[in-house]
């Protein structure tokens, strides 16, 4: 998914992704990507959690009209504890 | 280098990939090969930034959670692909019938979409965002492929292209990208 990230940017169309798996997301380099602590399969937020849902979808948008450089990376803070 | 010789570079790695990585799918070690993936890269990083406000920018949705309409789509294939077949795409509208949308990628699990599909396709909360002014508008139709395409070369050279193509005729100016 990074790469076609990659291919939309270079074709003009600014992007955001979302990654539950920033290992392999990162290592394709996307030009901006939040980070978040979901599972494989509920990437955008759990089921029926419009919250969580938004929140991801807002941070994914606030990237691409905030983001200066190619890397940026809004990440989900480590939970308490 | 232009992408046919950065790929025509990156294939002996990936082959030799692939012979370490294609009997560990099977055995539930994909993130294990990957450890060893040769990611592809380019001279450069692309960034663009949006050239308009937020509120009035139209958004497109590119998903790889492998959703195809039955009855009037071929089901997915190709997973994982390791070989030359091109991955392919299909473009399903936001105003879809979603009893007809079935999931055909079989790595993950599709529990959480069958409880709310906006778990992984947030057509509502996108919809949301448009009615209350947030964005400006979304795509006709979003993108869907299957994930774990490794051999990136047809990807890249015929499956890119045709999504930017896509969004391009829809007047797209931003894409949120979302896994599965």
């Amino acid at each position: 998914m990074s790469l076609i990230a990659r291919g939309l940017e270079a074709a003009g169309i600014p992007t955001a992704l979302v990654s539950v798996l920033p290992p392999l997301s990162s290592a394709a380099r996307p030009p901006r990507q939040v980070i978040r602590r979901l599972n494989i399969g509920a990437t955008v937020g759990r089921p029926h959690d419009v919250q969580g849902q938004r929140e991801t979808l807002t941070r994914m948008i606030d990237l691409i009209e905030g983001a200066d450089g190619h890397g940026a990376v809004d990440k989900d803070a480590k939970p308490d504890g | 280098m232009s992408d046919a010789a950065g790929l025509e570079a990156w294939r002996p790695d990936y082959e030799s990939w692939a012979d370490y990585a294609k009997p560990l799918f099977p055995q539930g070690k994909a993130k294990e090969a990957f450890g060893k993936y040769p990611w592809y890269q380019t001279a450069t990083d692309p960034f663009v930034k949006l050239d308009k406000p937020i509120g009035e920018a139209r958004f497109g949705l590119v998903t790889t959670g492998g959703y195809s309409i039955d009855g009037e789509q071929e089901p997915m294939r190709g997973y994982p692909s390791f070989g030359d077949e091109v991955p392919q795409i299909r473009r399903i509208p936001v105003d879809v019938d979603r009893s007809k949308l079935v999931i055909n990628h079989p790595g993950y699990d599709h529990q959480y979409a069958k409880e709310d599909i906006n778990a992984n396709l947030p057509f509502d909360r996108l919809g949301e965002l448009v009615a209350d002014g947030t964005i400006g508008s979304i795509a006709t139709e979003t993108i869907v492929l299957m994930g774990l395409q490794p051999n990136v070369a047809p990807l890249i050279e015929e499956t890119i292209p045709e999504i930017v193509a896509a969004f391009k005729a829809d007047d797209v100016d931003a894409a949120l990208l979302v896994p599965s």
